[in-house]
């Protein structure tokens, strides 16, 4: 098949000037909220080995870009943040400042399957808190992703927060095994109702326990979670006073109303092992977000520490947040061979005193009206010549 | 109270669904699906329906333009689409599976299968082990066996009669179909109260 000139590879998008300028204020607010709350931001590669970050990232492999260097090692661009900060946590340079706050704004690349249209390359906006294996640790990003969206202006925003480990706990009980409880967190991640009911028939659930079971996927709050724990188990009882006393913290921090805790809740990423969230807003059909804690994938790096972090999808955040629509005063001013220093230097004079100005050689334009509608304010020739 | 969008195929299922929901005590407008409109609404409810081609159902949920839908199982199995399926709504039973010439065997090599569903047809017989060519048609399946296009047909089937008035006979059920309450992943967290008051009232239908 022929590539036409117009075409870009599958998912790749331009930012016409309208959206750059809408990302580069969301990236401003965002970040700037995020050094504010004491996280430095980094950059890693766009390029990282297939071996390593590759494997690690918990995104599928059919989703990732691969590609050869020139030695023949397989490379992937980047496919999450996460695991590169976490290497670059455990590097001989940061673990010696343990706990460590790390944030970034970057692109990451995911291949799509259905419908060219989807992103295949999207920004991500996050933070990575390393070596807190507290509680506070976990509230303190889950605020900071609120406070973010609070001031994007994300309306009716809402986070879903549940416990991996707990609801591994819980599924146990039920009397399930590993591969059992797989497939019911996976028909759990996709809330697939219907397939859990099929599903609970073939399971070795009591009778008496499954109204129960069933229920799992309805919880919302974190007293709901009570009923399913077995006190007698310390880990459990552990875990859950965990919960209770993160709400205790979210709602101190204002948050009270827009949290669901749904204990069935999971993630597809792996490397989530305990609290996992979910972010998100009217306006967009997709998730805005998320994180949790994945203490696991330190242990990947050799390190035995805890870490939490989220991040946010760029793309859904502009779907969600309205975009400021008054419209920014931005000055025009034309000028021929005859008025060029004249319109030089009020070009200087008015960029000195803070204005957007562009300067243009009229003869140049094909089409002055469309040109010069584009534009709040216009300064013709004559006017420069007359003073 | 939060409006909630509903995408709805267009004909017997919208019949099968508006009774459900109006036995499970829904105030509904009387006449809905008889007009050319896309969009109704039964603004007692603060329901808005939008009248949809089956296949298009789980799209608009995943996108969000609809909060929840009404979609067959085989639609959903065919489009592997990021919506929550809430629900079985045990309406329009049916199921899918391969068809044929009697008495026949399929080509040894490369048999080859006809179907509206490429996607449910290839992962089953991949999950045989079985090699085979697809190939795609809109409509009027059964006729690929008589002009010698396909060994195989995968297809929808309710009571059989198609089948059998075009001399075919069933050979393997792959899967059994119904109607699902499917909703979109954000709205669903978003309208979270009113969409399991819907599911749990429609559950209470269902059983009975």
């Amino acid at each position: 098949m022929t590539i036409e000139m117009f075409e870009k590879p599958l998912g790749m998008r331009d930012d016409f000037p309208l959206i750059a300028k809408q990302k580069a204020d969301l990236r401003k607010q965002g970040t700037q909220l995020i050094e504010q709350s004491g996280y430095e931001l980094l950059q890693t590669p766009t390029l990282e080995y297939y071996e390593t970050i590759g494997k690690i990232s918990a995104i599928s492999d059919d989703a990732l870009f691969k590609l050869l260097d020139s030695q023949g090692k397989t490379l992937v661009l980047r496919p999450d943040m996460t695991s590169p900060i976490a290497r670059v946590a455990a590097s001989k340079l940061l673990r010696e400042k343990m706990p460590i706050r790390l944030g970034y704004y970057s692109n990451v690349f995911r291949a799509q399957k259905r419908e060219g249209g989807r992103p295949a390359e999207f920004e991500q906006m996050g933070v990575e808190l390393i070596g807190d294996d507290s509680l506070y640790a976990d509230a303190e990003v889950i605020s900071l992703a609120w406070d973010i969206l609070k001031e994007l202006g994300v309306g009716s925003a809402r986070i879903v927060i549940g416990h991996t480990r707990l609801l591994e706990l819980i599924l146990a009980d039920f009397g399930l095994d590993a591969e059992q409880s797989g497939k019911v967190r996976e028909l759990f991640v996709a809330k697939n109702g219907v397939g859990v009911e099929q599903l609970a028939k073939e399971l070795p659930i009591a009778e008496d326990e499954l109204t129960s079971f069933l229920k799992l996927m309805q919880a919302t709050t974190v007293v709901d979670w009570k009923r399913w724990i077995n006190e007698e188990n310390e880990e459990q009882r552990e875990l859950y006073r965990d919960m209770e006393r993160l709400e205790q913290l979210l709602e101190r921090n204002g948050l009270g109303d827009a949290i669901t805790f749904d204990i069935s809740f999971s993630s597809h990423m792996t490397y989530y092992t305990g609290l996992v969230f979910e972010f998100y807003g009217a306006g967009s059909g997709f998730p805005l977000g998320s994180g949790g804690r994945y203490d696991g994938l330190m242990e990947q790096f050799g390190l035995q520490v805890g870490a939490t972090g989220f991040g946010l999808r760029v793309d859904r955040l502009l779907e969600s947040v309205t975009p400021e629509k008054a419209e920014q005063p931005h000055t025009l001013i034309l000028f021929d061979e005859q008025s060029e220093q004249h319109a030089f230097d009020k070009a200087q004079q008015l960029r000195d005193s803070g204005k957007r100005v562009t300067l243009q050689y009229a003869p140049a334009v094909k089409a002055l009206e469309p040109f010069t509608a584009l534009f709040t304010e216009v300064i013709r020739e004559e006017d420069l010549r007359n003073g | 109270m939060d409006e909630l969008t509903i995408a709805m195929p267009k004909g017997r299922i919208f019949e099968e669904a508006y009774e459900l929901l109006v036995g499970a005590g829904y105030d509904l407008p009387k006449e809905l699906d008889d007009s050319r409109k896309l969009i109704v609404e039964a603004p007692n409810e603060k329901f808005r329906f939008i009248l949809a081609k089956p296949m298009d159902v789980p799209t608009y949920v995943e996108h969000g333009v609809a909060d929840i839908g009404i979609a067959g199982k085989d639609v959903l199995l065919e489009h592997d689409r990021d919506v929550h399926e809430l629900l079985d709504l045990g309406i329009s039973a049916c199921y899918i599976a391969t068809a044929g010439l009697p008495d026949t065997e399929m080509d040894e090599v490369t048999p080859r299968i006809a179907t509206k569903y490429p996607a449910v047809a290839s992962h089953y017989y991949r999950s045989k082990g079985e090699q085979v060519e697809i190939i795609e048609l809109n409509g009027s399946i059964e006729l690929a066996p008589l002009i010698g296009l396909s060994d195989r047909i995968v297809d929808i089937v309710s009571t059989g009669r198609t089948l059998k008035d075009n001399g075919l006979v069933e050979y393997e059920k792959i899967a059994d179909i119904t109607s699902r309450l499917i909703a979109n992943p954000v709205s669903y967290r978003l309208k979270q109260q009113r969409i399991t008051e819907l599911v749990d009232k429609l559950r209470e239908q269902v059983e009975r």
